[in-house]
């Protein structure tokens, strides 16, 4: 499949001019002609940012202590700064490359090690179009969300394209654990590890134990993925959460210290650590921890508040809340006009107002995050309304604060694991049976909520229930059941009276919340199944 | 206070100087391959020097990936990465790079591997080990080089054979498993294999694990390396 490069977008990143130029001239003598080049991470970006390209080929190192090929890939996929169809391929000095690792849809397209002759890159670059063209379908498929459809792709695939068979079984064994069916992922990582002790499988099956609640059997799984390769970073992350499922925080915190070590660039890394060490009272690792995240967020587009609340609650445990004002005070200049960003800041303000006893000063902080919150459509960040609501309740605001917790509890009314936390709140505010009641109450107020929706989806009147459940799911955007009867009243509709796009796609954010909430969801896993009968008509107007 | 503690880190040095290295010999490699694109043989009298450096340069290059790779392994920081490659395209890709440079010399390299043949390995590994052979081939061989490829009981058997004088008698045997063929007096041959063992080494499933051999003979009469993975 010859490329003609004539009519290609290409970016060239490298922080050596010379390097640079000869690429270009190579390029160049392959009929390319529109051809950029960039010196830094930062300028790749911008570059990014205004031309999409067809081609991006990317030194790793480009300096110490810049941004690295890999965090630039990072961004532009998480920006959306290069299309599937566009190619990544990251240069490299080295074969023994020390952290190519990284998650599985953050890898490039392919590796170059230098010196990369014109005869290498044609053959490399005509390879991943190729194969480009060969899973494009299967892409599609996942990007409209039609997941059942990657899934029997995958299939016919593996035995129609031998030379591809692992890769096709890699992709469904994937996209199996994406939406919750953890014994077909199972089945097929099974089947590829009687072949071959391949890491990709054990790693995929030791997600499978984990998603099934097994953490022995994922830890066990994860670490020996370590033992064969000791850079393969996401077996790190994976371990040691099962091993915080297993309540060994203090191995936890030992495995990622040491994958830092390997990978000093990993932000969420830095956090978990930061949290974990905090837990365990390790305050001094856990203060490195928040200010290496803090200080790699200056380069990354990962950059998050929680880095900010983490390391003031890690100040305040060590006894200065001064230095964790200094902290949120740069959070605030740091996330201006994030309305999110802004609660969790506030919220943790009025834990260290708090603790100094400024009592006015924390009132006027609840005040502040009530109107943020107000403000704020969609996820409420959990943690900071459950602090926020200790301060109220410390303070003596009661009602406020218990009207944060509903808040939690409506959105969660069926999870069991976030009520437990709720109740611990309850517990150190010595509101228990207060907060049973309230969590009661609430409950049922949901569930009343939604068998009202219910009943207009029996009786046969859609279109109220589309409405209903529209305005519910608002309210609730994190609770499983109304996202999921929002989803299916509007898909009875479509099977009825024709789909159309907009309930489509409406439809897809509905199943796309409760995939992120519980994939193994019982109810999810039929609409599943629905949602792609419904779209698969609106393709196939005949059948 | 002693000597060893002066020279703080030196296999660490030596590897950060190796890396520094290589990075210039890239450029200047693909400098040589512009250069040696705009002459050719008939017109451009320095041909023939242009090929010569290109073909030194070239090696220079693969000792460096091998001590490379060999200091990581030693230091347990080297990783194997297994995928599933269909072995004839990497065959036509190392011979694809070792073209121009076969071409010179008038070598001819044919590709005996089934279409459809696909392994378990770490592909860069491999073909840094195939480069190796090929260029050391480069040295010793008249006019043909044989790559052939087959899958074997469960193994993978890879050959490269030549028509060139084939390898010295004290090479063969034994010794070339254990490394002990390595010799710092006698030259880097010995470390190429030592390299290729290693590598092959690592490429492990179910208790069983690859190996290298050399003899001499074949189908042309030359040298014969083989690479077994299961």
């Amino acid at each position: 499949m010859a490329i003609d490069y004539k009519h290609k977008k290409i970016l060239i990143v490298d922080d050596f001019s010379s390097f640079r130029r000869l690429m270009v001239r190579m390029l160049e003598s392959l009929g390319a002609k529109d051809i950029d080049d960039a010196y830094s991470g930062d300028s790749a970006i911008q570059k990014m940012e205004s031309k999409a390209y067809d081609i991006v080929m990317c030194d790793y190192n480009l300096g110490h202590d810049k941004k690295d090929g890999q965090q630039i890939l990072e961004e532009a996929k998480h920006r959306g700064l290069i299309r599937y169809s566009s190619i990544f391929v990251m240069l490299t000095a080295e074969n023994t490359m020390p952290m190519v690792m990284g998650a599985v849809e953050y890898q490039p397209d392919d590796y170059l090690i230098k010196p990369i002759s014109k005869e290498m890159v044609t053959m490399r670059l005509e390879k991943i179009l190729k194969r480009k063209t060969d899973f494009e379908d299967i892409e599609t498929a996942v990007r409209n969300k039609e997941y059942l459809r990657a899934i029997t792709l995958c299939d016919e695939r593996a035995i129609n394209i031998p030379r591809y068979m692992l890769e096709y079984l890699r992709l469904k064994g994937d996209l199996c654990i994406t939406i919750g069916r953890y014994d077909e992922a199972a089945a097929v990582f099974e089947k590829v590890l009687s072949m071959r002790e391949i890491s990709w499988a054990k790693m995929g099956m030791g997600k499978v134990h984990f998603h099934k609640g097994e953490y022995l059997k994922a830890k066990d799984m994860f670490k020996s993925v370590l033992d064969d390769n000791k850079t393969y970073m996401e077996a790190y992350d994976w371990l040691a959460k099962a091993l915080q499922e297993l309540e060994a925080l203090d191995e936890a915190q030992k495995v990622l210290l040491t994958a830092i070590g390997i990978s000093p660039k990993a932000i969420l890394r830095h956090q978990t650590i930061g949290d974990i060490s905090g837990k365990i009272g390790d305050y001094d690792a856990a203060e490195e921890a928040f200010k290496s995240a803090i200080a790699i967020g200056k380069h990354s587009c990962f950059k998050s508040p929680s880095y900010y609340t983490g390391l003031a609650k890690t100040m305040i445990k060590k006894d200065s809340p001064d230095e964790a004002l200094q902290v949120l005070n740069s959070a605030r200049n740091e996330f201006k006009g994030n309305i999110e960003a802004m609660f969790q800041t506030v919220s943790m303000e009025g834990i260290v107002y708090k603790g100094m006893n400024r009592k006015e000063d924390a009132r006027k902080t609840i005040q502040e995050a009530t109107r943020l919150l107000e403000k704020l459509s969609g996820k409420v960040p959990m943690e900071a309304t459950m602090d926020l609501a200790r301060v109220c309740f410390d303070l003596g605001e009661k009602e406020k604060g218990m009207q944060f917790m509903q808040n939690i509890v409506r959105n969660n009314h069926d999870n069991d694991k976030v009520l437990a936390m709720v109740q611990g709140v309850f517990k150190d505010s010595q509101l228990e049976e207060e907060g049973a009641k309230v969590i009661t109450t609430t409950k049922n107020e949901v569930i009343k909520l939604n068998n009202e929706g219910v009943s207009l989806i029996e009786e046969g009147k859609l279109e109220d229930a589309i409405e209903y459940f529209e305005k519910a799911a608002k309210g609730l955007p994190e609770s499983k059941i109304i996202n999921a009867n929002a989803a299916q009243a509007l898909m009875m509709y479509m099977q009825k009276s024709g789909t159309n796009e907009k309930y489509l796609y409406t439809a897809s954010q509905y199943l796309d919340r409760i995939k992120s909430i519980d994939p193994s969801y019982d109810k999810y896993q039929k609409l599943l199944n629905l949602y792609e009968k419904v779209a698969g008509s609106s393709k196939k107007p005949d059948a | 206070m002693d000597k060893t503690e002066r020279l703080v880190d030196f296999p660490a040095f030596l590897a950060s100087m190796a890396h520094d290295m290589k990075n210039s010999l890239s450029m200047l490699l693909n400098t040589l391959d512009e250069v040696v694109g705009t002459c050719t043989s008939e017109k451009c009298p320095s041909h023939r020097h242009l090929s010569q450096m290109q073909y030194e340069a070239t090696r220079v290059n693969f000792n460096l990936i091998q001590l490379l790779t060999l200091y990581k392994m030693d230091r347990d920081q080297f990783s194997i990465n297994i995928s599933h490659y269909p072995v004839s395209e990497l065959i036509e890709e190392i011979a694809l790079q070792n073209r121009p440079l076969l071409d010179y010399k008038g070598i001819e390299i044919l590709n005996e591997c089934p279409d459809d043949l696909t392994w378990f390995m770490d592909s860069n590994l491999i073909s840094g080990v195939i480069n190796n052979i090929l260029n050391n081939a480069y040295r010793y061989t008249k006019s043909r080089i044989l790559i052939r490829a087959n899958e074997i009981n469960g193994w993978l058997v890879l050959s490269i054979e030549d028509d060139g004088q084939g390898y010295p008698e004290e090479m063969l045997g034994t010794g070339v498993q254990k490394g002990s063929g390595v010799s710092f007096k006698t030259g880097s041959t010995g470390l190429g294999l030592y390299f290729a063992s290693m590598v092959v080494k690592l490429h492990k499933n179910k208790d069983r694990e690859g190996f290298i051999s050399i003899s001499n003979g074949g189908e042309y009469g030359g040298g014969c390396f083989t690479l077994t993975l299961p």
